[in-house]
């Protein structure tokens, strides 16, 4: 196990050079790389991760965060089957807890879809452009707030 | 073309079904459409653990998979380790690699006995459910409970291997090895089995990639990719296996790559007790555990597939936010895209064979 | 009386209720009858169980008085078609070999290839009595009619069954003089009986208003209507060959060489088409669990699902009981055992042969199946029957 960051340096240099003033470099660590990105940007730099060799999305994790009054949504990525399989990319935005309107990557990756349709059940964050936004996980019934939002609290447990 | 069609609702309380719903739109024998409507057994895991110290929540993390208890514990205590700096010893990690190759072997032996009767076959679901006891004693020999087993714990595991188990898994290896070659000659080779699993449901290179299939359903389209050999975690670097790759992408390479995991996870549970060094299986670190601020997110080869966990603290005991993402919840997107256009007794053998488990999908 | 714990003591309780019925009902009866049978026209009774000699009135009295009197006439009385309809070689008989002991040994047989135990709880010998406390369970057991069911069919698809496998018991032959009905077209009235079985199942589904009931309606039409062809054109060498229709000419015709070594060939479509027509695995597709729930049997419960998993034992029995008169010489064997318990030795022997491949087979699809039915069975059936033409021509009798 190497615990240099070269090589992700490399890459993350890479995508610097294209975007250089859209991303905010997070954290670079051995094999994981973190990048935030404004809503309004993230489909291209999506799109240039994808042609980079990131060919599948394995987790959508959306975060609520009310001190700050914020929503976040991470995009884990990993390529399969090429050289840079070792890498989990994580590409993240933030949008605004009052409207929380992000574009959907499911044009850029068909294995977002099902994510992507959990994270806004889960938080309420809406996917523009997402084919199925719509009840997956919860009841058909389901009339209370988004349940991983942190206002919603668990009963007895506060 | 609308009142040629048949709906029909397989599940939730059909034998085919498990806790999910799959409605099936059918034009004589043959789908037209699919709707996967998973949710029956959702319990808001990741809420739950938002409320649980990162000890709490080892039990009430392996719920949804107890067939796979450790291999859905696994990612969990290396994210959880780099986030508690609790590195755990080396004779930890190869103890882990035993409890997680027994697990995989125990939950695959549960998916072929449920295959063998999804298509009709009811020797193949007596031998395996009746086999994998021999695994389950192993198991119960390390973690003294039969399923659940919340055996691995940041920075180590709960407790050593006892003296006699290297004799017996060993022992129980080499008779099973024996065993599998049965289950080949009376299923895996069955005249009939070829006809009802080969060409049946392909799912092709390209397509599983792009739709997000891992695990066994990858390495059934021709993909070479496990998580154990692209970013080996705990020790296994240090051991000497193969990943079964079949090319076709059809029900019946699916089924081939997890017998040969079966083969494999005996090989490697073989040179794991060879391997093994020895000294103190936990960290010593004592005291109430508080997550350095920041995040982690770790990926392991569970018996279906890439577990993730991406846990976020904020320097409390408990995690500030926990994403589960488990490779059942992927197989949704291949539902529709394999069973259109396949014929209604294909339906059973193409959805139990991407080895979907409806509550670990649910969370 | 305490407190049921094991099958056999409620076996016990229910023996004890009846004696005491048995006990009563003379006591209640006797006098009743006592005061009707004068004005009642006792040679009525006659075709029923006709004895040899007249019984009067006072003979009938003694019988009631002392039932050991009745022994006599048994062997008379086992002579009648009354006997032989009801008793042996008809329904009963059938129904407990098929129904209790068949049922049994596919339980403990497959449990043997399953290495599992299989049933060990009910009765002292490895759960002997397991089918009977089966039929209890069953009859006690709420018969569920769903709303939208159409109650006229509904209920008689399940006697439907039942009679078109009961009507099969009475052409097949156990022994030389051991058979309940004979005809010069036997061979040709089974086939004819079995044809009626898709229209009772059809008629199940449809009356069920269950989406899967009706799946499964129409897979067993399809299954059973394309396997009947390659069935009787399979038996057809042997008609050829034996120069009848008559089982028991068919029968005589074996003494000397059984039919499955010049017509294997036929063997092998009977049996894959038998398997097939019994919708047993690898044909189980009418009542496919895992992909249709229970086909066309989804919406019965209670004795209506018990009635018609009779009629399948029994039609079961009377298929494998036609293999062995066909192509297994019937009765014929070794002297030192009744001819009839040859037939049921054989009988077994074909039963648990079939058991054999649903232990070791899936199940297969429904196109396959056509496929299998049309082009490869309907083939080998034909080869087969030029075979036997061809034997024929060669001036072989049998």
């Amino acid at each position: 196990m190497s615990l240099t960051t070269e090589r992700e340096r490399a890459l993350l240099d890479k995508i610097k050079a294209k975007f250089e003033d859209v991303i905010k470099e997070k954290y670079v660590k051995p094999k994981r790389i973190r990048i935030d990105v404004s809503p309004q940007k993230i489909f291209e730099v999506a799109s240039f991760l994808k042609a980079l060799g990131f060919n599948q999305v394995a987790s959508v994790a959306g975060t609520d965060y009310p001190s700050s009054n914020e929503m976040e949504v991470v995009y884990h990525i990993v390529a399969i089957d090429n050289e840079l399989r070792d890498i989990v990319f994580a590409l993240g935005e933030r949008v605004s807890r009052d409207n929380p309107i992000v574009p959907s990557l499911t044009d850029v990756w068909k294995s977002a879809s099902y994510h992507e349709q959990e994270t806004y059940e889960m938080l309420g964050i809406k996917f523009e452009g997402h084919p199925r936004l719509e009840r997956l996980l919860l009841p058909e019934d389901w009339a209370d707030i988004p349940p991983l939002r942190k206002e919603f609290k668990l009963p007895g447990r506060e | 073309m609308a009142e040629r069609t048949l709906t029909l609702s397989i599940g939730p309380q059909h034998p085919g079904a498990g806790h999910f719903r799959l409605i099936v739109v059918l034009d004589g024998d043959i789908v037209v459409d699919v709707k996967p409507d998973p949710g029956y057994v959702h319990r808001g895991a990741e809420k739950m653990a938002e409320y649980r110290t990162y000890i709490q929540n080892i039990p009430h993390l392996e719920r949804p998979v107890i067939i796979d208890s450790s291999g859905i514990l696994f990612p969990y205590v290396l994210a959880s380790e780099e986030l508690l700096d609790l590195p755990p010893p080396p004779r930890a990690q190869y103890i882990r690699i035993i409890m997680a190759e027994l697990n995989r072997i125990i939950s695959h032996l549960y998916w072929l006995g449920i295959y063998g009767v999804f298509v009709g076959h009811t020797t193949m679901f007596l031998w395996p459910v009746g086999d994998r006891e021999l695994f389950i004693d192993l198991a119960q020999m390390i973690a003294g409970a039969r399923v659940t087993f919340a055996f691995f714990v940041p920075g180590g595991v709960r407790n050593d291997i006892p003296d006699d188990f290297p004799d017996k898994a060993i022992k129980v290896c080499n008779y099973y090895e024996k065993r599998l070659k049965e289950y080949e000659k009376i299923f895996f080779y069955n005249p009939l089995v070829l006809k009802r699993t080969q060409g049946v449901g392909i799912l092709k290179r390209e397509d599983a990639i792009e739709l997000g299939a891992t695990g066994p359903n990858l390495r059934g389209s021709g993909v070479k990719s496990d998580v154990r050999k692209d970013e080996p975690y705990s020790s296994y670097d240090d051991i000497d296996f193969e990943i079964p790759v079949y090319k076709d992408g059809d029900c019946w390479s699916r089924c081939m790559v997890r017998l040969g995991e079966l083969y494999q996870s005996m090989n490697i549970i073989k040179q794991a007790i060879k391997k093994m060094p020895s000294g103190p299986v936990k960290n010593a670190k004592r005291g109430v555990l508080k997550g350095i601020e920041g995040e982690a997110f770790a990926r392991t080869e569970s018996a279906r597939g890439t577990m993730a966990y991406y846990i976020i603290s904020d320097g409390k005991p408990y995690p500030y936010r926990l994403k589960l993402s488990v490779p059942s919840f992927r197989c949704l997107s291949l539902m529709k895209h394999l069973l259109v256009n396949q014929h209604v007794a294909d339906i059973p053998a193409i959805y139990w064979g991407l080895d979907y488990w409806p509550v670990e999908a649910d969370k | 009386m305490g407190v049921i714990t094991t099958f056999e003591q409620f076996l016990v309780r229910i023996l004890q209720i009846l004696f005491w019925l048995l006990l009563l009902i003379p006591m209640i009866l006797t006098p009743i009858i006592l005061l009707i049978l004068p004005y009642f026209d006792i040679s009525s009774l006659y075709p029923l169980v006709p004895f040899k000699e007249r019984v009067d009135y006072n003979q009938f009295l003694k019988f009631l008085m002392d039932p050991t009197l009745v022994f006599p006439y048994l062997g008379d009385w086992m002579k009648t078609d009354f006997f032989k309809v009801v008793i042996f070689p008809g329904f009963t008989f059938a129904a407990l070999f098929s129904g209790v002991i068949i049922t049994w040994w596919e339980r403990k047989f497959l449990s043997k290839v399953h290495n599992r135990y299989g049933p060990v709880y009910a009765g002292k010998f490895g759960g002997i009595l397991q089918s009977i406390a089966d039929l209890f369970k069953l009859l006690f057991k709420e018969i569920i009619i769903p709303e939208r069911v159409d109650k006229l069919f509904f209920f008689m698809a399940p006697m439907g069954t039942l009679a078109i496998s009961g009507a099969l018991l009475a052409l097949i032959p156990l022994g030389p003089s051991t058979y309940i009905a004979r005809s010069n077209l036997s061979l040709l009235l089974i086939f004819a009986v079995l044809g009626f079985y898709p229209i009772v199942v059809l008629l199940a589904s449809w009356a069920s208003a269950n989406k899967f009931s009706f799946i499964g309606g129409l897979r067993s039409l399809h299954q059973l209507v394309s396997y009947e062809i390659p069935l009787l054109l399979s038996v057809l060498g042997i008609v050829i060959m034996a120069g009848s229709l008559d089982l028991i000419r068919i029968v005589e015709a074996q003494v000397s060489l059984w039919f499955l070594i010049p017509q294997f060939l036929g063997a092998i479509v009977f049996i894959i088409a038998t398997l097939a027509e019994l919708e047993r695995i690898p044909f189980d597709l009418p009542e496919a669990d895992t992909e249709i729930v229970a086909g066309w049997l989804t919406e019965y419960s209670g004795m209506l699902f018990a009635i018609i998993q009779l009629a399948a034992y029994l039609k079961f029995y009377a298929l494998s009981a036609l293999f062995t008169v066909l192509f297994l010489g019937g009765w014929h064997g070794p002297i030192f055992l009744p001819p009839e318990a040859w037939t049921i030795i054989k009988v077994f022997l074909v039963m648990s042969f079939l058991m054999l491949i649903r232990g070791s087979m899936p199940r297969i699809r429904i196109d396959q199946l056509i496929r299998i039915g049309w082009v490869w069975l309907i083939t080998i059936a034909l080869i087969n029957l030029f075979i036997a033409l061809f034997i024929y021509s060669m001036g072989v009798k049998f």
